[in-house]
């Protein structure tokens, strides 16, 4: 129909540029058909108080309407209009004929057929034939990577069977090695499964986009398969930290999709090996929408660990492969020491150190000063560790990875050591966390003092805001999501049980919370709320306050083996610790490799001053799968003092361990630390998710490439339309429009539509 | 009555309850909301233990620990508040001038985590009460007794104790125990006679003529009932401004509790 009244397909005007072919300037006929009408306007103006009745209304100016835009139309031919395009060469452009042979391609959703023998009916039903009538073509397959073939059939048929599909690589490819050639565009035959598109992403990198766009070469595509599964529920993405200590308990959120299970339950499960962690029912969200749940497991003893997410699959389910993804974990028995300062024996610091006996993963130091001239040392190395009191130097104070301050007036800490303590968490990254008090904050002096900064609310005036008073505690919603606060893990519950946790024995009035402070828990004194348990980034390290020292209660009047009191201090220094770097830190993008065995790594290594050490020797051990075991040499990277990086590459899929060790250098090197990545190999796995077409990648890919998605019923236009491109060797022509049946049906129908007009109102 | 009335009625009663239950969550807090100076909000409590007593079996007619004869009482209260004056002299504890009676008839006892008991030969629990101090003392809490001498009160003081910590063993401290080392490092331990010493010069009573420095200990090692057999702290304490009473005896009581103190509140 459009090519009947605009006698040219809508590639002409979509690709084409419009032009007027005629001597005279445009301006004038711009001017020319503003004159007419204006004359127009003025001359039925000037008659129109003779004019009959009916006429001397809004009719009047519908005529003129029509009248102008037939002396438009008329003027506007007058200027020869025409579309410019550029045209293949007939036989003289080559075009590429890419055919995904993924193994998703392989899955029957197209009346019955494969995707992939969909893909090769359509090409061999007249679409290749017509294409080689007016052009050369080349057949490739596209997989992990493309590979040119000769023919559809033998000697190397197409077949699904590759266990990845790298779409914008295979394109880039494409782009790179014909960039000699004549193409002049590309057809695309897929289901749009690239594998490493991830929910809501284009998955097409803009380096491939780019390579085509350089060319001009426009990328038509062609989908195959069902735009959504009936009946699947597949695991999206899982967020998990990469590296925990033991005996943790660990937060995952996994996001989900279903179509056809709305509102049916399923089961969430963690699994190490056969071994089940975890599991929870949930209720399924709507079709088609993305659904976060929270799971918390204990991740059990040290090493590198091999988890599986998923859902436990449901009947009748279309696809279960998609139903699981693992990811590598590392989990650490490394001890993270924490220096408690406390100044005056307490109950607090009984239980807090009893709380810390129970978890291998943490050691807390602490010093107390039992009298004005004595203080008692616990959980020291050697008898030197604290000996003359706070530590006043950096490389005695930043080995430790949090620092608990608990009745401690800001005065005994000299000037040195307050700087010490600003640097330790806005240069070191460590975690301090302040606990309410006799001497503690505002009593103790803390407000006035350097430090009042690095404190998570503004300390209220005065020093009368501690009290020995009972206070009932509740979370905020902050709280309730925090995983420092879950005491159970279902979160309504979780709520209800710090509700009804025993009364601390004391309080503090800690003031309000500073912007950026997030307040996890209250204290309800009588009618006040007050702030408990406030928590903050500042610098590269963090500060809580508990604004109690009365949590001791929740260990002596819960019920014998209430675990809430010791598993919140646990949590809490777990929390205060957990992203204290040490001296190495080791790091890499991207530690769950599809189908590609790239690794970067990168380390920043600091003395023990926690100064960047640009002189490093820095070397990682690797360990793999089938007996892979190497040693890479880190290079000092040129971005940033201490930071080493190295480049190598996983050849087999599975796990590996990459253990990173930093050394001074010198006649006599001394060890400056470690670090331990695990990362692992997938080959093959991306392929079971998102096995529906993604109809959205392949319109993107074309409208960004100025091709087009076509569907198969559409498909006889293809090889008529693909030639309008102005990559390969290329024609500019110039389409006139005067002769379309739309300009001929506008001359005519414009004065009939005037003539039946008057007709109608009689004004003949 | 109308319908509306008994709602009403019920609406009115249920709040009283809700209130009442609200107060007693948190009105009863074991140190009172009396702030008299015998009662003034403090960090630690000396909180003397008062048990029932085995002596109404022995003819002596007692009522338990609200009886006429109350053996927990041996000392009271001078003893606790001269050690008190001692405690606030030389550490750094926040404590209460005054003593704290307990008893293992309510969770009240859950409050005070260190408790000191003497004449513990005497001491009896029913289930309830043994099961309330075997909890008290597995959360976390601290039990220190004294004042017992010689085989029988041994006996008797087990008889106790084995209902309480029925499977945890008695063991003898060793000089180089944290328990000696925690504010003053004691290593020159000697018996420690009660006021008796004044006018019989000796240092045991009974046949206890050795002092027996004990303890029993929880799962990690850590001393949850600290056991002085065959002495008196408490009477060196109550009689340390009595110029016959040796000053020896009274300093080294002194720092026996003061360390078992800091013990209680750091381990």
């Amino acid at each position: 129909m459009f090519q009947f009244l605009f006698k040219y397909p809508s590639p002409v005007f979509t690709r084409g540029r419009f032009v007027l072919l005629g001597s005279w300037p445009a301006w004038l006929l711009v001017v020319l058909i503003a004159a007419a009408g204006g004359g127009l306007a003025l001359l039925i103006r000037r008659r129109l108080r003779d004019a009959a009745p009916k006429m001397q209304s809004w009719r009047a100016w519908v005529i003129w309407g029509l009248q102008s835009t037939l002396l438009a139309l008329i003027l506007f031919l007058l200027w020869e209009p025409a579309m410019s395009v550029s045209e293949l060469s007939s036989q003289q452009n080559i075009i590429a004929v890419v055919v995904d042979d993924s193994r998703s391609m392989s899955i029957a959703d197209s009346d019955g057929k494969t995707r992939e023998a969909a893909a090769l009916a359509a090409l061999e039903g007249g679409l290749l034939a017509e294409l080689r009538r007016r052009f050369q073509t080349r057949i490739y397959r596209l997989g992990s990577q493309l590979t040119r073939v000769h023919d559809l059939a033998a000697p190397q048929p197409i077949a699904p069977v590759e266990p990845a599909t790298h779409i914008g690589n295979g394109l880039k490819q494409l782009s790179t090695e014909t960039a000699d050639l004549p193409v002049g565009a590309v057809l695309l035959l897929s289901d749009g499964g690239e594998n490493t598109a991830v929910a809501g992403g284009s998955g097409i990198s803009l380096d491939a986009v780019q390579a085509l766009r350089n060319r001009r070469l426009p990328v038509h595509t062609i989908g195959f398969g069902a735009e959504e599964l009936a009946h699947d529920v597949e695991i999206e993405d899982v967020s998990v930290a990469a590296r925990v200590t033991a005996n943790a308990r660990v937060a995952t959120t996994i996001t989900l999709m279903q179509r056809g299970y709305a509102g049916q339950k399923a089961t969430l499960t963690v699994r190490n090996g056969d071994k089940t962690l975890a599991a929870r029912e949930i209720e399924l969200a709507p079709n088609g929408r993305l659904q976060t749940e929270e799971l918390f497991f204990p991740i059990g003893a040290a090493g590198a660990k091999r988890l599986t997410f998923g859902v436990e699959p449901i009947a009748g389910e279309e696809n279960l492969a998609n139903n699981t993804v693992t990811r590598p974990i590392l989990v650490s028995d490394a001890k993270r020491r924490i220096l408690y300062v406390e100044g005056e024996p307490r109950w607090e610091y009984k239980f807090i150190r009893r709380a810390e006996e129970d978890d291998p993963t943490m050691q807390v130091v602490s010093m107390l000063r039992t009298s004005e001239n004595k203080i008692y040392r616990q959980g020291i190395s050697d008898p030197s560790e604290l000996a003359e009191g706070f530590p006043a130097r950096p490389e005695d104070l930043f080995g430790y990875s949090g620092i608990i301050i608990g009745s401690v007036a800001a005065d005994y800490f000299k000037p040195l050591q307050q700087e010490l303590l600003r640097e330790y968490v806005d240069r070191r990254g460590g975690g301090i966390l302040f606990l309410g008090g006799r001497e503690a904050l505002s009593d103790g002096g803390w407000a006035a003092s350097s430090l009042n900064d690095l404190l998570p609310t503004f300390l209220p005036a005065g020093n009368h805001n501690f009290h020995r008073n009972p206070a009932t505690v509740e979370l905020t919603s902050a709280g309730i999501e925090s995983p420092i606060t879950r005491l159970l893990d279902d979160k309504e519950k979780n709520a209800e049980r710090w509700r009804k946790l025993t009364y601390l024995a004391d309080y503090e009035d800690a003031g309000s919370p500073k912007p950026g402070a997030t307040v996890l828990a209250e204290m309800h004194v009588g009618r006040r709320s007050l702030p408990l348990l406030v928590t903050q980034s500042y610098g590269s390290g963090r500060t809580a306050i508990l604004a109690t020292g009365g949590t001791w209660r929740w260990q002596m009047s819960e019920a014998l083996g209430d675990p809430s009191h010791d598993l919140f201090w646990q949590q809490l220094l777990r929390w205060l610790v957990a992203e204290s770097p040490g001296p190495v830190m080791a790091s890499m993008p991207q530690r769950l490799l599809m189908d590609e065995g790239h690794v970067q790594l990168t380390a920043q290594v600091r003395d023990q001053e926690f100064q960047p050490a640009a002189d490093a020797h820095v070397a990682a051990h690797i360990v793999g799968p089938a007996g892979v075991n190497a040693m890479v040499e880190m290079t000092p990277s040129e971005e940033a003092p201490g930071l080493y990086q190295a480049e190598w590459t996983a050849e087999e899929p599975g796990a590996y361990l990459a253990e990173i060790t930093a050394e001074s250098a010198g006649a006599t090197p001394q060890p400056l630390g470690s670090d331990v990545l695990t990362f692992q190999r997938e080959d093959g796995v991306a392929e079971n998710f998102h096995t529906e077409q993604n109809r959205a990648l392949l319109e993107q890919l074309s409208a960004e490439t100025g091709g087009r998605y076509w569907k198969l019923s559409e498909l006889k236009n293809l090889p008529r339309d693909i030639s309008y491109s102005e990559a390969g060797i290329s024609v500019r022509s110039a389409k006139e429009l005067w002769d379309m049946p739309i300009v001929f049906l506008l001359l005519l129908g414009l004065p009939i539509t005037e003539w039946l007009l008057r007709r109608k109102w009689g004004v003949v | 009555m109308k319908l509306s009335q008994v709602a009403l009625l019920a609406a009115a009663a249920g709040g009283c309850c809700v209130g009442l239950w609200a107060l007693q969550r948190t009105a009863d807090f074991g140190f009172g909301n009396d702030d008299s100076p015998t009662n003034v909000k403090a960090e630690f409590y000396w909180s003397r233990l008062a048990y029932s007593s085995n002596m109404e079996n022995a003819g002596y007619g007692g009522w338990g620990h609200r009886g006429w004869f109350n053996s927990w009482s041996r000392d009271y209260p001078k003893a606790d508040r001269q050690f008190l004056i001692a405690m606030h002299r030389l550490t750094r504890i926040d404590g209460r001038p005054y003593e704290q009676v307990v008893t293992l008839d309510s969770d009240e006892i859950f409050n005070y985590p260190w408790i000191y008991a003497v004449q513990v030969q005497n001491w009896t629990f029913t289930d309830a009460e043994a099961k309330r101090l075997r909890e008290y003392l597995l959360k976390g809490g601290f039990l220190m007794v004294d004042d017992f001498h010689g085989t029988e009160d041994w006996e008797n003081f087990m008889n106790g104790m084995r209902q309480v910590l029925p499977d945890r063993p008695v063991e003898d401290l060793q000089s180089g125990d944290e328990i000696f080392h925690t504010l003053y490092d004691i290593d020159d331990k000697m018996q420690i006679p009660g006021e008796q010493y004044v006018w019989t010069g000796r240092t045991y009573e009974k046949d206890g003529y050795q002092p027996k420095w004990r303890a029993i200990r929880d799962d990690k090692g850590r001393i949850i009932v600290a056991i002085c057999h065959n002495m008196h702290l408490g009477d060196a304490w109550e009689w340390a401004d009595d110029p016959n009473y040796p000053e020896t005896f009274a300093s080294m009581a002194f720092r026996v509790g003061l360390d078992y103190i800091i013990y209680g509140m750091t381990h």
